[in-house]
């Protein structure tokens, strides 16, 4: 655990972040690891660390006059390598900025 | 003595055999031997449908055995094709229709059976070529995908989505009027 420990040196929620900023330049960004409800599932009892679910909330300017689906490709696509190596699920709530202002 | 009057009354008289002349003392039968198995056809009742005799038929399984890179073939494309257009709303989960695996999935299915639309569900659980050729199919790398007349039309946070705005209710009132 300690030596496989070491060559990870972001969490794989920092790593999330850090792509969706670069990639879809992210005003606001929220993401919870909520792995944890979903441990009795078939596809965490393999891997057993964790990382497996995750909650995002992003804003971006990007996400403007695309729809849910295309706003969701988008997001999928940043996070390519994160979905071949063990993310195993997302909720992507993908807001534009315009739309995240008329909620609040 | 008596056994060989027993011989004489085996003995069938040729005339009741095949006209080829041939005098034959076992029932006829063919000179090579042909082991016969039916082709698999399950009853198609209400239940089934032909997306299920596709995927779960005997040529989908020699499909599956060609190895490639990609998953999507393009036989597995053609038979995706044909599956989605199946029926007007096609469901890819985990897990079965009554026995979703899989909180998202299970989401959906209750959304769309509170809606009270018929639909078809495939378990890409059964199958991981299946699972996999769908991902690059709809390029979507997550299940559930909901389809509705043949269009990727999202997974589970979009059919919430859209059900809450009253969006799903429009698409799936559009598909089955038409």
């Amino acid at each position: 655990m300690g030596s496989r420990g070491a060559t990870v040196v972001l969490s794989r929620a920092n790593r999330i972040k850090a792509k969706l900023q670069s990639v879809l330049e992210a005003t606001a960004l929220e993401i919870d690891d909520v792995s944890y409800q979903h441990s009795g599932h078939a596809a965490v009892r393999e891997t057993s660390e964790g990382e497996t679910h995750f909650n995002v909330k992003i804003v971006s300017p990007k996400f403007e006059g695309q729809s849910l689906v295309k706003r969701h490709r988008l997001v999928y696509d940043a996070l390519a390598d994160e979905l071949q190596s063990g993310l195993h699920a997302l909720s992507i709530v993908a807001k534009s900025p315009q739309e995240a202002a008329a909620k609040k | 003595m008596s056994c060989v009057r027993a011989f004489e009354s085996t003995i069938v008289p040729s005339s009741t055999f095949s006209t080829s002349g041939v005098h034959k003392t076992a029932p006829n039968r063919p000179l090579v031997h042909y082991p016969t198995r039916p082709l698999y056809t399950p009853p198609l009742t209400s239940t089934t449908s032909l997306a299920r005799n596709i995927l779960y038929g005997p040529s989908f399984r020699r499909i599956a055995s060609i190895r490639c890179f990609s998953a999507l073939t393009p036989e597995l494309k053609t038979t995706l094709d044909k599956v989605v257009t199946s029926s007007k709303v096609v469901l890819f989960m985990k897990g079965t229709k009554d026995f979703p695996q899989c909180g998202f999935s299970n989401t959906v299915v209750q959304i769309l059976r509170s809606l009270n639309v018929p639909f078809e569900t495939i378990n890409i659980l059964e199958n991981e070529m299946l699972r996999q050729g769908l991902k690059e199919y709809s390029n979507w790398p997550t299940f559930p995908q909901l389809y509705i007349e043949g269009e990727f039309f999202g997974g589970c946070d979009i059919t919430v989505e859209a059900y809450k705005n009253g969006q799903l209710q429009e698409e799936l009132e559009k598909a089955m009027c038409s």
